[in-house]
């Protein structure tokens, strides 16, 4: 796999989930990336495509960051197909590379919905959260000052941005050349990193950014209501019932939307009574 | 009632959300990014980054993990928005933006379902002519553009009087209601990074 080749993989890597569907899940957006790939493999054998274009259509499905780890598994594993002698050869191959996309396609999925849904998203968020505390932006009042620049304002997506995608950019681009190039087939090179680790300390870093933001919002409202006098037992009441329910409804595992929709129908029979 | 600015948020907000599933996944759809660029259709900005704030928040406990579909922060903060632009104030938007934002998840899930058969219909023109895989993907990404600015553009259009009816005539007292409520969303975000951070094993 030439430099050129590979760009092109990874740029169609970024259209994997178009066409989503809930009973081949990403099946067409694997077709197309691989194409280019499988376009310039099967140039001397155009006959043989309409096969292996059936087999890339079949089910895939897996995280789309780490899904560059599968390509590249799957690229070097087609080439072993093409290189087969008879039609047992050909079958075993076969076989190998359809367990290879299954195998590859769940681990992949269980590391990239830890480190990036799980771990890197909420990072992400908090370190954008901070950004905008040190800019004189206090999300947790509802009044804001009308007067802010719209510089620091982006200045705190970009944050976000660059925190995700810096990563996601990384292993998008690694993954495949590591999986295609990986000499001894050891895990297509997903060992080449030490994933739990990574996201152990991940999470180490986003539980003391949580909790120092939490000790900020308690802060601030201290500070704020012991200044006007007003309200500081109403809020202090507020804040500690939602923290502990959202405990309560995080191990039923109901989303947070739900807990602010019945907030809404709880403030409103209270105030009425 | 539908100004050139809520138009374009409309037609942003559309192409913004194809970055939620169907194209690049450069987080462009997180509300503390998306946000932000409709305020400046809106022109609040200070409102943009609370609802950007305040949209990841909430959502920040649903992640699409295999046939698990969030509810989009691009619809719910351009919702939001779009309804706050009209002249709703933003603690009662952000209700209906949230509350969009979950039918938009099931129309999604319902689209997904039946994709059966446009899917079984490409898969046998890409057999036939591999390159047409290039005209799959452009028109599954034109058509979800096409769906998302309608869904969103007719929801704006037939709600915003009737939200602005309710904020007109609503007592004060569910006005205060729903201003708490909307004050516990960081705290509800927050809390729930806790447990998203708990360190299960290493």
């Amino acid at each position: 796999m030439n430099f050129k080749l590979q760009l092109s993989l990874f740029l169609r890597s970024f259209f994997l989930q178009t066409g989503w569907n809930y009973q081949k899940n990403q099946n067409i957006g694997l077709m197309f990336v691989m194409w280019p790939f499988l376009k310039q493999l099967y140039k001397q054998d155009p006959d043989a495509l309409p096969s292996v274009l059936t087999r890339y259509l079949q089910n895939f499905n897996t995280h789309p960051v780490m899904a560059s780890f599968c390509f590249g598994a799957l690229a070097r594993q087609e080439e072993d197909v093409l290189k087969t002698k008879n039609a047992k050869e050909l079958e075993e191959q076969i076989t190998l590379w359809a367990e290879i996309k299954r195998s590859l396609s769940i681990t992949t999925a269980s590391i990239g919905d830890r480190l990036f849904w799980g771990t890197l998203k909420p990072l992400s968020l908090l370190v954008a959260l901070f950004v905008l505390l040190v800019l004189g932006i206090n999300f947790f009042e509802i009044q804001l000052p009308a007067t802010t620049s719209s510089w620091y304002i982006f200045f705190a997506g970009a944050v976000a941005f660059i925190t995700f995608n810096a990563i996601a950019f990384f292993i998008r681009w690694k993954g495949l050349s590591i999986s295609y190039f990986n000499e001894d087939h050891r895990c297509f090179g997903l060992t080449e990193f030490d994933w739990n680790k990574t996201i152990y300390n991940a999470k180490k870093l986003g539980l003391f950014f949580t909790v120092c933001m939490i000790g900020i919002g308690v802060f601030y409202f201290m500070q704020t209501s012991l200044a006007q006098n007003v309200q500081f037992i109403t809020r202090a009441i507020l804040v500690l019932f939602f923290i502990s329910i959202s405990f309560i409804t995080r191990r039923l595992r109901i989303p947070n939307m739900y807990l602010y929709l019945v907030a809404i129908a709880v403030f409103n029979i209270v105030c009425y009574f | 009632m539908m100004t050139p600015a809520l138009f374009s948020v409309c037609v942003l907000a559309a192409l913004l959300e194809l970055d939620t599933t169907y194209a690049f996944q450069l987080t462009f759809s997180r509300g503390i990014i998306a946000a932000p660029i409709f305020s400046l259709l809106t022109g609040d900005i200070m409102a943009g980054i609370q609802v950007g704030v305040f949209t990841e928040l909430l959502f920040i406990d649903v992640n699409p993990l295999g046939g698990v579909l969030p509810p989009s922060a691009v619809i719910c903060s351009a919702t939001t928005l779009a309804l706050h632009m009209l002249g709703a104030e933003l603690y009662l938007a952000f209700i209906f933006g949230v509350l969009f934002s979950l039918v938009f998840a099931q129309i999604e899930k319902y689209r997904r379902r039946s994709r059966f058969r446009w899917m079984i219909y490409w898969e046998q023109k890409i057999v036939q002519k591999p390159t047409s895989v290039n005209r799959a993907i452009m028109i599954s990404l034109f058509s979800s553009f096409a769906i998302n600015f309608l869904l969103l553009f007719a929801f704006v259009w037939a709600v915003s009087p009737v939200i602005l009816w309710i904020a007109a005539h609503m007592p004060e007292r569910a006005q205060i209601a729903c201003k708490l409520a909307y004050m516990a969303v960081p705290w509800i975000g927050l809390a729930a990074l806790i447990p998203e951070f708990r360190l299960k094993t290493r």
